[in-house]
């Protein structure tokens, strides 16, 4: 057993669970937003660590394209999210109940521009 | 157009060939004459055709600074991850969650836009509005269950903020703490005023 295989059989499992996780986050959470959490970012270092997990395998002249799928994962992540946060913001898709805080709520109250609190609607979300 | 001012434009798009150019390599994995010519020519023809501007004039970016942004980034990632994971497992629908109002310091785009997209990377932080005028990060955090978590978020960010500027800056933060009139005497502003 190499060295490159211990790695392998340390990150492909782990990453395995962080994507189960993120799914399973999918499931749990609350809202919209909260499920971005688990959706976007747990899986994003499932896929590194299995892509990482698996580069380590491959011939020298394969790995970069693994990790090139792993800098524009992670370049445009962020990008999706942010759009979906801030859209499921505006449609009041978020369950103000697990909120402890909204300062952004706050901010706009004091620009005279509330937040228009109504429940958000049934097929808002779920 | 002096033949100075077009030789200058030419310089300052050589980085963006030479990236493309070895994008386009990796991506054929293999280096024949075919390949360095072609991708050579793609390059070129992409960077011709798709006007940028420059995105911040002037900007020196460190590569040792760098390095350490992406490795603080790592270590983020894998903690926070972590974080994350453990919230669903143990709390699931009843985690906690808030919206924290980021003041930033740094006033260009580019580093701006790098902060809050390296917020959003990390599991745990979302930034669902930026507030580009008074320089604000509004960003969605989990778990958040009491005020120091919330001061302790707003910290972390900043951080990030400090990294991203240190990497590519000018040696100084550019701007004022903004130009926030409007007063937050009302509200309780802990952490936001970093010294």
């Amino acid at each position: 057993m190499t060295v490159a295989d211990v790695i392998t059989a340390v990150l492909l499992p782990a990453g395995a669970v962080f994507c189960l996780l993120g799914a399973l986050g999918l499931l749990r959470f609350p809202d919209i937003v909260s499920r971005l959490h688990a959706a976007a970012k747990a899986q994003t270092l499932g896929l590194m660590l299995i892509l990482v997990g698996t580069a380590v395998q491959m011939p020298l002249r394969y790995a970069p394209v693994l990790l090139l799928v792993v800098l524009f994962q992670l370049l445009t992540a962020p990008i999706t999210s942010q759009i979906v946060g801030r859209t499921a913001y505006r449609v009041q898709a978020l369950d103000r109940g697990a909120l402890f805080r909204d300062e952004l709520a706050d901010r706009l109250a004091r620009d005279g521009t509330p937040v228009d609190e109504r429940p958000p609607r049934e097929d808002a979300d779920r | 157009m002096t033949r100075r001012e077009n030789a200058h434009r030419v310089l300052r798009r050589l980085p963006m060939v030479g990236w493309l150019w070895l994008l386009w390599i990796l991506l054929w994995g293999s280096v024949g004459p075919v390949v360095l010519v072609g991708g050579l020519l793609v390059a070129a023809a992409v960077v011709g055709s798709f006007f940028l501007p420059p995105v911040l004039p002037g900007a020196v970016p460190r590569p040792l600074a760098i390095g350490r942004l992406l490795v603080d980034l790592l270590k983020d990632l894998v903690g926070s991850g972590v974080t994350v994971a453990w919230q669903v497992l143990r709390y699931g629908g009843k985690t906690s969650t808030a919206i924290v109002e980021v003041p930033l310091h740094v006033d260009s785009d580019l580093l701006i836009t790098a902060v809050a997209e390296l917020t959003t990377i990390a599991p745990g932080t979302l930034v669902v509005e930026i507030d580009r005028r008074r320089q604000r990060l509004y960003v969605h955090a989990l778990p958040v269950r009491d005020e120091t978590d919330l001061a302790r978020r707003r910290k972390a960010v900043q951080t990030v903020e400090r990294r991203v500027a240190r990497a590519v800056g000018r040696g100084r933060r550019t701007g004022a703490a903004g130009d926030d009139t409007s007063g937050s005497s009302d509200h309780p502003d802990q952490g936001g005023s970093t010294p």
